[in-house]
């Protein structure tokens, strides 16, 4: 896929224009002028909102051109049966499966005016479907590059696990450095019953971007996903994840890295729905912070009325790298059920314990090279758990560019 | 002769407390001192002025090693804790710290390579750059044949450091840790303390295979017990701050059975008023 010059600014009149482009069929025009009133009737957040408070979108860069023909994307080549491309091609080529799960559902509320803007206003993105009882080997991966840092891109990933499927995926997304542009990506994760998904988005934006991101995961029965979110990159990214335990038996890991530094700001909110018995949903993300960035996390546990037996932890664990770095994680447990097995969360924020780093020191380790260490360390909790080998390595690269690397022996 | 270590008049405070008050010892390459001292006497204060621990701070007098002024750095400080690791100064903690995350062999690997190969460690922060140190296979030998030689499992190597480690195992590590990196002086701080006999006879194995009579050995220690496995050359009392009582193996044996308030009334010091109190020493925090 190429990309031309063409864009235009997000007004009433793109819809049209973008279904023009790119010669849309009618269920999709009508889904597209739907969503679009839904963002016009759930107006952007005020900033007083919970969810909202600690990121002001004042300066979100509303006017950026928006990219109409979807960036460079380098796809794996899916094993038969799997469908792995971007959305507007699934849309020419799997137009029945396509129309069965897009833009079908909210995303969380709190992004509910980016959400319908991204289901509306989408000229890009991913559509991963693995059918019925099929098992993908290896790790599916996907890395888009956009052209500019000033331009406004909206994609949107769907994936689709049916039941009794397997499934690997890496999204990775690079942009420039530069100038402030706009990036909102709407990702879309529906494991099926017994499926098996494991989701890894990794988040090099440039260094003017504003990353305004909302997921939406859903697990069905017996279902297992894990996704990992790794914010590396972006001026501001405020994502909003909505994970929902839909059905019995179901499991699912959030994970999160942030490594972040210089003046950014990153700020994630998620629920943690258990509206099913038995399901067990385990949170944990981690931030390393230099310089003058600041991380906020606002997590809810939603244990829902008449549910039994559920099982849920989230944990949202910061070091501070530098005195002018600052964390703010909030963790809220909402209980509206009385037989659960375990509800729990846990916060911290603080720097490297001195004594640690004196440690490491009177090894001959350098203060930086101690920290580097250190760091790499505490990330491990997280690191530890991603089995997949290309995920893990792509990841720590992408993370050496901030906390640096240190040679691993094991 | 310059391998040694020489410390005068040293005079170290912990914010507004002064805890060393005059101390002089002089610590030669091959040589084993034993420091023994009742609770608050300095011992711990005086391990972690030798590496440059930043809440202790030197008033006056001389730290040298290898004809090297320790307090001569970028800081007040002096020398910084890595760079006297470098010049071969080795401190065995009495508490080490836990690092999460980070296994024992690649702790082993980059500590080794920050030692003997400075700098390719330097450079390690660089992704560009090709990492120089030891070879894997070449490492991993030299950690095999150090675990073989304390008698440790295999699997220390995978677990990470000194987490969920029993108080014998982090004196074992911290053992292999002085093994791998071979210092030309090591001080060690309480190895004994909080260990049963059987753990402190596998230490004290530890300790004397890793000897060698090039290495020279301050044994910091509270107790005369460990001093039956790893016998010193030397022994200095340390009360109030100095040294004020010096002998060979037998001191220990004269310790041991009249006490510190014997050596109080034996160099006419007031009673143990300090004796007690504990040293302000860090405890690892997590």
């Amino acid at each position: 896929m190429t990309t031309t010059a063409t864009a235009m600014t997000l007004d009433s009149t793109a819809i049209g224009r973008i279904s023009d482009q790119l010669d849309e069929p009618n269920w999709l025009r009508d889904l597209r002028t739907g969503w679009w009133e839904r963002a016009e009737t759930a107006p952007p957040p005020t900033g007083q909102e919970e969810e909202w408070r600690r990121t002001p979108l004042d300066a979100l860069p509303r006017g950026g051109e928006l990219l109409l023909d979807a960036p460079e994307m380098e796809a794996t080549v899916p094993p038969p049966g799997v469908i792995l491309t971007d959305l507007a091609t699934a849309v020419r080529e799997h137009p029945d499966l396509v129309r069965r799960f897009l833009g079908i559902a909210d995303g969380p509320a709190s992004h509910a005016h980016f959400w319908a803007l991204g289901q509306a206003a989408w000229t890009g993105g991913l559509f991963c479907y693995v059918p019925r009882n099929v098992t993908v080997d290896g790790t599916l991966v996907v890395r888009t590059v956009l052209p500019r840092a000033d331009v406004t891109y909206l994609p949107v990933t769907l994936i689709v696990a049916e039941e009794g499927s397997s499934v690997t995926l890496l999204e990775e997304v690079v942009s420039p450095d530069g100038p402030a542009g706009w990036f909102g990506g709407i990702v879309e994760v529906r494991a099926e019953r017994g499926a098996r998904v494991r989701y890894a988005n990794l988040q090099q934006l440039g260094d003017g971007a504003w990353n305004i991101g909302a997921q939406r995961v859903v697990v069905g029965q017996d279902a297992n996903v894990t996704t990992l979110n790794a914010e590396v990159g972006s001026k501001v990214t405020k994502v909003g994840m909505d994970v929902k335990m839909i059905g019995a038996g179901g499991t699912s890991k959030v994970l999160g890295l942030l490594a972040a530094g210089d003046d950014q700001q990153i700020d994630i909110n998620t629920v943690q729905d258990l509206a099913a018995d038995h399901t067990t949903s385990d949170l944990l993300y981690l931030s390393a912070l230099y310089d003058r960035a600041h991380a906020s996390f606002y997590g809810v546990t939603n244990v829902r009325h008449g549910t039994r037996q559920t099982s849920s932890y989230q944990e949202c664990r910061n070091l501070l790298l530098s005195p002018q770095a600052g964390a703010e994680p909030i963790p809220v447990l909402e209980i509206e059920a009385n037989d659960i097995l375990r509800c729990g969360h846990g916060a911290t924020a603080g720097a490297i314990d001195p004594t640690m780093l004196f440690y490491a020191q009177t090894r001959g380790l350098d203060r930086d090279a101690a920290e580097r260490m250190i760091v790499r360390g505490f990330f491990e909790q997280v690191v530890a758990q991603i089995a997949d080998e290309t995920i893990r390595e792509r990841i720590l690269t992408a993370l050496a560019d901030r906390i640096g690397s240190t040679e691993d022996v094991s | 002769m310059t391998d040694e270590l020489v410390i005068s008049g040293l005079q170290v405070s912990i914010g507004e407390k002064k805890i060393l008050n005059g101390l002089d010892l002089t610590v030669r390459q091959g040589e084993v001192h034993a420091l023994m001292g009742p609770n608050g006497s300095g011992k711990t204060s005086l391990a972690y002025a030798l590496m440059g621990h930043p809440d202790y701070l030197v008033d006056a007098g001389t730290l040298t090693w290898r004809g090297q002024n320790l307090l001569d750095g970028p800081t007040r400080l002096g020398m910084s804790p890595d760079k006297r690791a470098r010049m071969g100064l080795f401190l065995a903690f009495q508490y080490p710290s836990a690092i999460p995350g980070v296994t024992v062999a690649s702790f082993l690997r980059n500590i080794y390579n920050a030692v003997h190969h400075p700098k390719a460690a330097d450079e390690s922060g660089e992704t560009s750059i090709k990492y120089t140190g030891i070879p894997l296979a070449k490492f991993r030998k030299l950690m095999e044949e150090k675990m073989t030689l304390l008698r440790m499992d295999p699997a220390f190597a995978t677990r990470y450091v000194n987490e969920g480690f029993s108080g014998g195992e982090k004196k074992r590590l911290e053992m292999l840790q002085m093994a791998v990196l071979s210092p030309a002086m090591a001080i060690l701080d309480e190895t004994d303390s909080g260990l049963d006999i059987d753990a402190l006879k596998n230490v004290a194995d530890g300790i004397n295979a890793t000897l060698s009579p090039e290495m020279g050995v301050l044994m910091i220690t509270h107790y005369q017990r460990m001093l039956n496995y790893v016998k010193p050359q030397f022994v200095h009392v340390l009360l109030d701050g100095r040294i004020v009582m010096s002998g060979g193996e037998e001191l220990s044996h004269q310790l041991e059975a009249n006490g510190y308030d014997w050596v109080r009334e034996q160099v006419g010091l007031p009673e143990g008023v300090g004796d007690e109190a504990s040293a302000p020493e860090p405890v690892a925090q997590h």
